[in-house]
């Protein structure tokens, strides 16, 4: 974990209100799949915790929507050339066991981006079938990205591209017939939520990424915490963003 | 190089920057970041005598400025402190151990159990983001008085910071109860209570609803705060509130504090601190002053 001061080589729209941000650290920092960064905004007091997307060497990029003031400034000041204040790389990121060979990445709406990092890791040795789910067909972005694994559906809510319904019904569909070793999800929590029900009963392990809000990004402050079955706290920014679907309320 | 030390309460501190409680955890995450070796102080979360969960999420807002959060001290509890952090921040730098409690008797026992292990206990009597206890004992002047002199009966070791809440009638009044109580500094200022709403949603923002609003934005209204209980009392002040650079501490210093808390700034900007450790050097070096103690209470009012 380290905070370095970064160089913006490319901040541009990839899709509607989805922005994809590349920056280049002055040195290589490993960044694990399923890892995040806390970017700091100009005259903002709160930095902004987003997924990475891809690293390779002294490059990383991070994708984000559009929400409020922090990242519309972030889309609008952060050209190519400025200065960027990143804290990184943070949380756990993804787990994925020595023998797990295939694995199903399941996503929705901005939890595309980490697993995109994950299926640029795991594609190199292992099978990886993704199932992604967007908005509509303007929604859609990255799909050279995700190609890289044995399979990969592109779901959207109003069947405007790929399969019509969301990216856990198209995983559902294919479950029995993929049978992955292990399950990597992210996105909104009713997504979440639905995949941890329909999954319910089967012995495939689940791992989900979650999202809160955040303050100090590196475990410190106690704001991002998610409630575990045991009825503890776990902090998502340290403790997570990944956990076992099993340990955690969703 | 100017002499940065100061003592607060017969304690020397290398200098007078310390991490606010609640922004710091007990320091080791920071430490992955820079060695907190270099602080005065630490001031570490606050600690109650069993574990809290805190509140439910989101518990953190941010407004121009500013930000709120409704944390509600979620904390291990006192033996887990002891056991796990304390004897590796000992070892770091000195101990300000922050305690909180539902009732007297929470305080009571907390300040028992620290006393003589720790440089300074800081009684959290002002944190608005929990239902009982907290700022129910740092609003009015005889509670705070009560509170106080029953903490302080049972750490007659350790040296007893109050901190002070500013949602209230009158800063000095306050202040002077928590001296009568036997404090033997203060601590000022907590978070103003405040509410950010969720337009789309008609809704607030925070979980908690209300939360406490803390950064850049109420630093003049800390100074102005730091400044009369400073001028109210005999005993010495910390000062905090919207800190983000060492000229800013200087106001503090200035307006009558011993030392400074730094808090949301940390989030900022991870290394803070050390930064405005490095700034006061150079601010005094600029100004030719040799040693920063003699900075606080050199403010002079206009006629």
């Amino acid at each position: 974990m380290r905070e370095v001061t970064a160089t913006v080589l490319e901040n541009k729209r990839i899709a509607d209100e989805i922005y994809s941000l590349t920056f280049a650290t002055e040195e290589e920092i490993r960044v694990r799949p399923g890892q995040f960064v806390m970017v700091g905004v100009g005259g903002f007091p709160l930095r902004r915790p987003i997924a990475v997307c891809k690293a390779e060497g002294d490059r990383v990029t991070v994708c984000y929507r559009l929400k409020g003031a922090g990242t519309r400034t972030l889309a609008r000041d952060y050209r190519m050339g400025e200065k960027l204040s990143v804290l990184m790389p943070l949380g756990n990121g993804f787990y994925v066991k020595e023998n797990e060979k295939k694995i199903a990445v399941v996503g929705g709406g901005v939890g595309i981006f980490p697993l995109i990092s994950a299926i640029r890791e795991y594609s190199k040795n292992r099978q990886v079938y993704a199932y992604m789910g967007f908005r509509n067909r303007a929604a859609v972005c990255m799909e050279y990205d995700m190609t890289r694994g044995e399979k990969l559906v592109i779901a959207t809510d109003d069947g405007s591209a790929g399969f019509h319904g969301t990216s856990v019904q198209a995983f559902m569909q294919d479950v029995d017939m993929v049978c992955p070793d292990v399950v990597l999800a992210c996105g909104p929590t009713p997504m979440l939520r639905a995949l941890k029900v329909a999954m319910k009963g089967r012995v495939i392990p689940v791992y989900v990424s979650l999202e809160e809000r955040m303050g100090c990004g590196i475990g410190a402050c106690l704001v991002c915490v998610c409630e575990k079955t045991d009825g503890a706290h776990a902090r998502v920014c340290k403790d997570g963003p990944v956990f076992d679907v099993r340990d955690v309320v969703l | 190089m100017a002499d940065l030390s100061v003592e607060l309460c017969g304690v020397k501190l290398k200098n007078p920057v310390i991490p606010a409680s609640g922004t710091f955890g007990f320091g080791r995450e920071f430490d992955e970041i820079y060695d907190i070796s270099c602080l005065g102080a630490v001031a570490t979360k606050g600690i109650a005598l069993v574990p809290w969960s805190g509140n439910p999420v989101p518990r953190i807002a941010e407004s121009r400025g500013v930000i709120l959060n409704a944390v509600g001290l979620q904390n291990p509890g006192v033996e887990k402190f002891i056991a796990e952090d304390l004897p590796w921040l000992k070892q770091k730098t000195r101990v300000v151990a922050n305690v909180v409690g539902r009732t007297f008797e929470d305080y009571e026992g907390v300040c028992a159990r620290l006393n003589g292990l720790v440089d300074f206990l800081e009684l959290n009597i002002s944190c608005p983001n929990v239902k009982s206890g907290g700022m129910a004992f740092g609003i009015r002047p005889e509670t705070i008085e009560e509170v106080t002199a029953r903490a302080k009966g049972r750490c007659p070791d350790t040296p007893l910071i109050v901190k002070l809440s500013p949602n209230v009638e009158s800063i000095a009044r306050n202040a002077q109860a928590a001296e009568r109580g036997g404090a033997d500094a203060l601590s000022l200022v907590n978070t103003f209570t405040g509410l950010a709403i969720d337009i789309e949603r008609r809704r607030p923002v925070l979980a908690n609803n209300t939360g406490g609003v803390s950064g850049a934005g109420i630093k003049p209204i800390a100074v102005r705060m730091v400044y009369e209980a400073a001028h109210a009392v005999a005993i010495p002040v910390i000062g905090m509130g919207g800190i983000t650079c060492a000229e800013d501490a200087v106001e503090f210093l200035m307006a009558g504090a011993v030392a400074v808390q730094v808090g949301t700034q940390n989030f900022t900007d991870t290394r803070a601190c050390p930064k405005i450790i490095a700034g006061l050097n150079a601010w005094c070096d600029a100004h030719g002053v040799a040693r920063v103690r003699e900075l606080t209470d050199t403010l002079q009012f206009n006629g």
